[in-house]
């Protein structure tokens, strides 16, 4: 085994970039338009095709970490390690579904989830939801800057700081003008060169550390924990977190709902399907060299578990293959980077300046700069956080706890007419209050706090089952397996989870959110809500039409039902 | 376990395979099908 990793020249990995990044834009010169409109850049046409939203969608979902941290999980706990990382994190899309096709019936015409938000309830709850977007999409670009940094430093003579700049630039340079139907486009182009590396990489690096036989006989190496496929160690420390953010993680990200609006609709579900299969499939198999590498012995250099990988391609496969290796890492940060760059902007052109700052009289034009603008303001602002490699654990934390906090006044929004803005606001704001209080143990967790504390993370297991039960077999079914979870949660947890201190706090803004939510909602005296207004009052910006009284055209937007 | 194991590990690129094919057809329909409907693909 090399205790070395493989170099490139600087000359080599200079070219290497230059042809990804300078092939990719090229292809987007063929979608290019004199004339981009505002509602092209957000969401295409609202009719983009099942391949090409399948293949947006797993491009998006498999970020550089998915690598990394599949091979951490099948090299920490072995046998089931790869797939308590990339199965839980393929289930995030498949769970989104079916509300994401809830979503797009009521508000066909949308760009955000934030616009059927506003729709529904007004600023407050809309811009609660738009932050945790963005939030989210900041910490993406960063950390994606931040792995094409490392990767260039590890296999070249280059800085880190190089790699970030060139990745940050590369990306831009290529989403900014055509903005998501660039980013589509290019996921395509970029998943098919994943897809093709991944397929070949995993059986060679297989095959030459002696295939199936050696990886048997490695198996001495490995803990009984390690060689159970059904671990408790790898359920409670890796699948069980995972599990939790299933929900949250599809519904805080705006990734997955610009591609929920822009995908024809009668391909929703197949579209999702494919991406499910497809993220695990790729995401597992290169976790599967993470447990190649355990029941080889192999000890990663310089103990950092993200050398894993690039070690064991560089120890047996020829220097075509890091090639190889480097594009995948490369295409795979860049497709999630410029679908997180076309998130932000439509998040800054639809919520903040379409329904906040413009009120219903948009102008795309305006739009457009505004998309423009943020996009350029996203990258510096990656670009600045990953070169400092500052530390992200605090906001994540923050980000993770708000997403679980939305997730049940958010479906609840779309599903139940009784839900009050008020009741969204507040319910999020006291789940985040309490997410605290446990996560950081403000309050001590022991006796009367820690019981409440168990008793709403009890409730917000119920809650999570519930929800995905929901989803795919309505609401009996739904409450059925919700009280059963509650039930299970009540006997098994109850003084057993104060000890697990972050699933507690992720478990209790789940309960807490969704406790508020529903007693301010029966409670309030307001009329029940139409259902049938939002998709009056979500549409789109460039869309003219005659005017009535005038015979001119006017803006689209400007024809929208006043909001609340 | 030999074919077990291998099983296991080669299972996956196989099915990458299977989504890659299934994604490079559907979007071969999606250009036929943007072309005649003279519209663009994305």
């Amino acid at each position: 085994m090399n205790s070395e990793l493989y170099q490139f020249s600087t000359l080599t990995v200079v070219l290497l970039l230059l042809a990804f990044y300078g092939g990719t834009y090229l292809l987007t010169l063929s979608i290019r338009k004199k004339k981009e409109d505002a509602d092209a850049f957000m969401v295409s046409n609202h009719r983009v095709g099942f391949g090409m939203g399948a293949a947006s969608m797993t491009a998006t979902w498999i970020w550089a970490a998915s690598f990394y941290a599949a091979a951490t999980s099948g090299y920490t706990y072995g046998v089931s390690g790869p797939i308590h990382y990339g199965l839980w994190g393929a289930l995030m899309i498949l769970f989104i579904y079916p509300f994401g096709r809830r979503f797009r019936a009521l508000a066909p015409n949308a760009h955000t989830l934030g616009e059927l938000i506003h729709a529904r309830h007004g600023s407050s709850s809309q811009l609660i939801l738009a932050l945790s977007n963005v939030l989210g999409s900041v910490i993406s670009l960063m950390v994606n800057f931040t792995a094409a940094g490392a990767l260039v430093a590890v296999l070249s003579p280059l800085s880190f700081q190089a790699g970030v700049i060139i990745a940050g630039a590369g990306v831009l340079f290529y989403t900014l003008w055509s903005g998501f139907r660039a980013s589509v486009l290019t996921d395509f182009a970029q998943l098919v060169a994943l897809m093709a590396i991944a397929i070949v990489i995993i059986p060679a690096v297989f095959f030459a550390m002696g295939g199936p036989s050696e990886l048997v006989a490695g198996m001495g190496n490995l803990t009984a924990e390690q060689t159970n496929f059904f671990s408790m160690d790898a359920i409670l420390n890796q699948g069980a977190p995972f599990f939790v953010a299933v929900l949250a993680y599809a519904i805080g990200n705006q990734t997955i709902s610009q591609r929920l609006f822009a995908v024809n609709e009668a391909h929703i579900k197949p579209t999702f399907l494919t991406a499910t299969v497809g993220y695990g499939a790729i995401v597992i198999g290169l976790g599967m060299i993470g447990l190649m590498a355990l029941t080889l012995g192999v000890q990663p250099i310089d103990g950092n578990m993200n050398n894993l990988i690039p070690q064991m391609v560089s120890s047996y496969l020829p220097p075509l293959f890091i090639g190889l290796f480097f594009i995948l890492v490369i295409g795979s940060l860049s497709s999630t980077a410029d679908s997180d760059l076309s998130a932000l902007s439509a998040i800054m052109m639809a919520d903040v300046y379409g329904k906040n700052l413009a009120r219903g009289k948009a102008d795309p034009r305006r739009m457009l700069l505004v998309g423009r603008l943020t996009m350029i303001v996203a990258t510096v602002v990656g670009i600045i956080f990953a070169s400092f490699s500052l530390d992200i654990l605090v906001m994540l934390v923050f980000v993770g706890a708000l997403w679980g906090a939305i997730v049940f006044p958010v479906i609840a929004s779309c599903f139940w007419n009784r839900v009050t803005n008020q009741a969204f606001t507040t319910s999020v704001l006291v789940a985040m209050v309490l997410f605290c209080a446990a996560r950081f143990e403000l309050l001590p967790l022991t006796g009367g706090s820690g019981l409440f504390f168990e008793l709403l993370a009890s409730v917000g297991g119920g809650v999570i089952i519930g929800l995905m039960v929901f989803g795919f077999l309505g609401r009996t079914a739904g409450f059925i397996a919700a009280a059963i979870a509650l039930v299970a949660m009540l006997i098994f947890a109850t003084g057993f989870l104060r000890d697990y201190t972050v699933l507690l706090a992720s478990l209790t803004a789940y309960g807490a959110s969704t406790v508020v939510c529903v007693v301010m909602s029966l409670i309030s005296r307001q009329p029940d809500f139409d259902f049938a207004t939002i998709g009056e009052r979500v549409g789109d910006y460039d869309a003219t039409e005659p005017s009535e009284s005038y015979g001119e055209t006017v803006p689209g937007a400007a024809k929208l039902a006043p909001q609340r | 376990m030999t074919a077990l194991y291998g099983f296991y590990v080669l299972i996956w690129p196989a099915l990458t395979l299977a989504v890659l094919v299934v994604i490079c057809r559907a979007v071969l329909r999606d250009h036929r099908k943007a072309k005649e409907e003279r519209r663009e693909l994305v």
